[in-house]
């Protein structure tokens, strides 16, 4: 197509990143998302309000201290060192660690919601009739939790799709490893060259449009008449 | 025995403390106001809820906390890992499967035998069902397949806690019969606040109060016994066991033998001769009279003689009557007691004004 091979490669940063940071959010979000659904333990509501802060705290605040935590100093530097690197800011590693936390919400949020719904007598029966826990768990709450699991992981992603503050503070911009599409797109706007900029954007408004359409679509057919409840 | 039970749970405030054994055979009907903690016990039988004390089923020990003979040992045998057949009010069909996905879901994990599912299916009924969503099923449809996904399981022990309560007459009947029908393999323990549940099907009678179990007694000795609880009620009824006599088709009444008299009622549906049943005959239809009356309108006039009699409530006797070795109640007004002069030991008759086959 029309873009240039730096903003395909972007391009291509952007949905490694996001497709992993789905992979790894689904992961741990799924047994937390079940413990903050199911159980009642005292310092929940500090737990979550933490885990909500990405959605309204400024992601320059969320990359500075991201910064900070990845960079020499921090626990991402002492991690940095075990694999001999100095920090883990400015790598790709270090964007994926500021994308789980970015995005956390927005996969955590739908599973929640979807773990809640679950009815308990339901897990009763099953254990009634047989199913231990991670049988219950497989043959059971993933199948009613499909939903919930396609939601988070199409929001995580297009989420992910769409980070920008918080990768201009720990990215670097270094073409083909920390220079993802949203930034590509603010140098091409830096350096004026608006039809770069446009055809970027274009391709990025339309992926996160199609995304969502997708979504929506997908949940409006399954809440239609004669649709599980 | 079958399962021994000595557990003490606790809920918030509520206190649970049991010790019964259950029969190995037919129904144990647990009885008792809501509240009382019948479903509690039942999901700490089943390990739904946790308790403390020791569950023993048969051979198998399923839960045992603190001391025992051989010293301290903590056993709590997993729910699934039970050989039990539950039921809720709510029939809690997997809504993911269809009901054939519902009874497949069973029959994999408890490894049903061959020509079980097939069995079970046509025990229940439900083969037209089979390709259904579980969401398109009426509350009877719903309760049956239920059933018969407990059953598929080969249980060992049946824990049914009320699951009639949601259903309509008609449903209620058929899912009674069901019951009845596999409580001839498999031991119930059936959770009920329901008269009409208990005299269908109780063999045995638990009756529950505050968290303790009160009484355990064979149902029909319990539902005659002048200090019981189910006495007391103003719809305290006696159950009758006999057998099925001839059927008079020019009157359209059946009779049924019990001890050297015969009882005769209409039927819905003729009862094959020979068969087993049980008559329910309410203490408020029992009348007594001292001589036989031969100008009475009641079908069943049968002499009786007065085992016992008790004040209960504002002018009211309850009266406990053998007939043929059995135990009926009256409920009479004390003011009649006193004129018929009644004591234990009388011999009169019992004009049984309506009686019916449960």
């Amino acid at each position: 197509m029309m873009l240039s091979e730096g903003d395909w490669l972007a391009l291509s940063v952007s949905v490694q990143l996001a497709l992993l940071t789905t992979v790894i959010l689904i992961v741990i979000c799924t047994p937390l998302a079940w413990w903050l659904a199911r159980r009642r333990l005292p310092g929940q509501a500090l737990l979550e309000a933490v885990l909500a802060l990405p959605l309204v705290l400024p992601p320059s605040v969320l990359g500075f201290y991201l910064l900070i935590g990845l960079g020499p100093n921090g626990p991402g530097g002492w991690l940095a060192n075990v694999v001999e690197q100095r920090s883990l800011a400015f790598t790709f590693t270090g964007l994926v660690v500021g994308s789980v936390v970015y995005s956390l919400p927005f996969v955590l949020q739908p599973l929640k919601n979807a773990f809640s719904a679950i009815d308990s007598k339901q897990l009763d029966m099953a254990a009634v009739t047989g199913a231990g826990p991670r049988d219950r768990f497989l043959s059971l709450v993933l199948p009613q939790c499909r939903e919930g699991y396609v939601s988070a992981a199409i929001l995580g992603f297009a989420h992910t799709l769409g980070e920008f503050g918080v990768v201009l503070m720990i990215g670097g911009s270094l073409s083909g490893q920390t220079r993802v599409a949203s930034v590509a797109l603010y140098e091409h706007v830096e350096a004026g060259d608006y039809v770069s900029a446009h055809r970027l954007a274009a391709v990025l408004l339309g992926l996160s449009l199609l995304l969502l359409w997708g979504l929506f679509r997908w949940q409006r057919g399954r809440s239609g008449p004669g649709a599980m409840p | 025995m079958s399962l021994a039970l000595s557990i003490r749970g606790r809920r918030g405030a509520f206190q649970l403390q049991v010790d019964a054994t259950l029969q190995p055979q037919g129904v144990t009907v647990l009885f008792g106001a809501s509240g009382a903690g019948k479903s509690s016990l039942l999901r700490m039988v089943a390990g739904l809820d946790p308790c403390e004390g020791t569950i023993r089923f048969a051979d198998q020990l399923w839960r045992s906390s603190g001391l025992s003979s051989h010293g301290k040992r903590n056993v709590d045998l997993a729910v699934w890992q039970r050989p039990i057949g539950m039921l809720f009010q709510q029939p809690t069909l997997f809504h993911h499967l269809t009901v054939q996905g519902n009874l497949n879901y069973v029959a994999k994990r408890r490894h049903s035998p061959a020509g079980q599912v097939e069995k079970v299916i046509e025990q229940t009924g439900i083969a037209p069902l089979l390709p259904r969503r579980v969401d398109s099923l009426s509350g009877g449809e719903s309760q049956r397949v239920a059933l018969a996904r407990a059953l598929l399981g080969t249980p060992r022990l049946l824990l049914l806690d009320e699951p009639l309560s949601a259903l309509g007459e008609e449903h209620k009947r058929e899912l009674l019969e069901l019951i009845a029908l596999a409580a001839q393999t498999v031991p119930v323990l059936y959770v009920t606040h329901n008269m009409d549940e208990l005299l269908r099907l109780a063999d045995q009678v638990w009756l529950m109060e505050q968290g303790r179990i009160i009484t355990q007694a064979p149902a029909a000795q319990e539902l005659s016994r002048l200090d019981g609880v189910l006495a007391q009620r103003a719809d305290a009824t006696a159950l009758l066991a006999g057998e099925v006599g001839r059927y008079a088709s020019e009157d359209h009444l059946q009779s049924i033998i019990v001890g050297n008299h015969a009882l005769w009622l209409p039927v819905s549906q003729r009862p094959a001769v020979g068969e087993a049943v049980r008559l329910r005959i309410a203490a408020r239809d029992v009348s007594l009279c001292l001589s036989a009356p031969s100008d009475s309108s009641i079908l069943n006039i049968l002499p009786a003689r007065v085992l016992d009699l008790r004040d209960v409530g504002p002018g009211q006797c309850l009266v406990q009557l053998g007939l043929a070795g059995q135990c009926i109640l009256a409920r009479i007004s004390s003011r009649s007691a006193r004129q018929l002069s009644l004591f234990p030991g009388t011999d009169l008759y019992a004009q049984i004004k309506a009686v019916a086959l449960v």
